[in-house]
């Protein structure tokens, strides 16, 4: 859909685990990219869950990835 | 309950539980067709916690001394006790955007007030249903809002769609009559004007979006029918049969 934008979503199932990427959704903004998320990912019980905007994510060692795509601005699934 | 008014308490949760139910029913419908994948996973999730919420608040009937089966699979369409707004279905997104900020809303303050009584079952039951509620909320308000402020006619529409439901919807959380004072009296509710002040907490901010008021809408009471607490009408006969489970009648195993 026009304007939205892909956000990474990422999950613990218990308190001190590490956080873990999970997946992705795309939204028109943050308050549905919440919703999102959590209505997408909730087949397990998560402890703790966030989502992050793909163009806020700077890669470090290589940009050939679906991040660094998203920072020359080629965002797309994946 | 299909032959004889129920009472008063058992009439307020068969109301909840209907609508719940309607309203799954409405959401289901646009599973597929919503505008991205995810809202149709939002629409299929937003379904699946109505039905769920339906099934527990049918069951609390049992405590009432009704039977929950009959109350689910064999009343007809006259006999629905729901929200007059999901009678219908959706005519376009506009209309599942507003029946979530509407209808959804006046549900959850419905059951804010029930949470709040001194019906056990709602005590313990119902404040589980209000944590999944939040992100219909969520859902509901953004969209409401991302519609509304477009300027286009999706703001039109979400605007005409939301003043629609407002009357009858109003009326159907605000029921002026003797059974819900009855209700009120026994503690079993909370007072209108504190389900009027929670109604416009949870609404009023997303609707002004719209450059809608609460109060200046008027519920309409016009046709009121006090044993079904709603005014004129019934949900679609189509919509009852899914509600019912006729299609698969013959291969239910109790």
């Amino acid at each position: 859909m026009i304007g939205e934008s892909v956000y990474e979503v990422f999950a613990r199932k218990k308190r001190g685990e590490p956080l873990r990427h999970i997946g992705y959704v795309d939204a028109p903004g943050d308050e549905l990219a919440r919703v999102y998320a959590w209505k997408t990912y909730d087949e397990e019980k998560w402890f703790e869950m966030c989502v992050v905007p793909r163009g806020a994510v700077i890669p470090v060692n290589r940009d050939d990835g679906p991040w660094g795509r998203s920072r020359r601005g080629e965002e797309g699934g994946g | 309950m299909t032959d004889s008014a129920p009472s008063p308490l058992a009439r307020h949760i068969l109301s909840l539980a209907d609508t719940k139910r309607l309203l799954g029913i409405r959401y289901s419908d646009w599973i597929l067709g919503s505008p991205s994948i995810e809202t149709g996973i939002a629409a299929s999730s937003m379904a699946q916690d109505e039905w769920g919420h339906a099934r527990l608040l049918y069951s609390m009937l049992k405590r009432l001394g009704y039977d929950p089966f009959e109350v689910e699979h064999t009343r007809p369409a006259e006999r629905y006790y729901s929200a007059p707004a999901l009678d219908d279905p959706f005519a376009d997104w506009a209309d599942f955007v507003a029946a979530t900020v509407v209808v959804d809303g006046a549900l959850s303050v419905a059951l804010e007030s029930i949470a709040g009584g001194n019906f056990p079952l709602a005590r313990s039951r119902v404040p589980k249903m209000l944590a999944e509620e939040e992100y219909h909320h969520q859902f509901g308000a953004a969209w409401f809002q991302r519609l509304g402020g477009s300027g286009g006619e999706g703001a039109a529409r979400v605007a005409d769609a939301a003043r629609a439901m407002l009357p009858s919807t109003l009326a159907w959380l605000l029921p002026g009559d003797g059974l819900y004072r009855d209700l009120v009296a026994g503690g079993s509710v909370l007072p209108l004007d504190a389900v009027r002040d929670r109604c416009e907490a949870r609404l009023g901010p997303t609707l002004a979006a719209a450059r809608i008021r609460l109060d200046g809408i008027e519920p309409a009471r016009a046709g009121w029918d006090e044993e079904r607490r709603r005014g004129p009408g019934a949900p679609a006969e189509e919509a009852v049969e899914r509600a019912r489970g006729d299609r698969n009648r013959d291969l239910f195993v109790e």
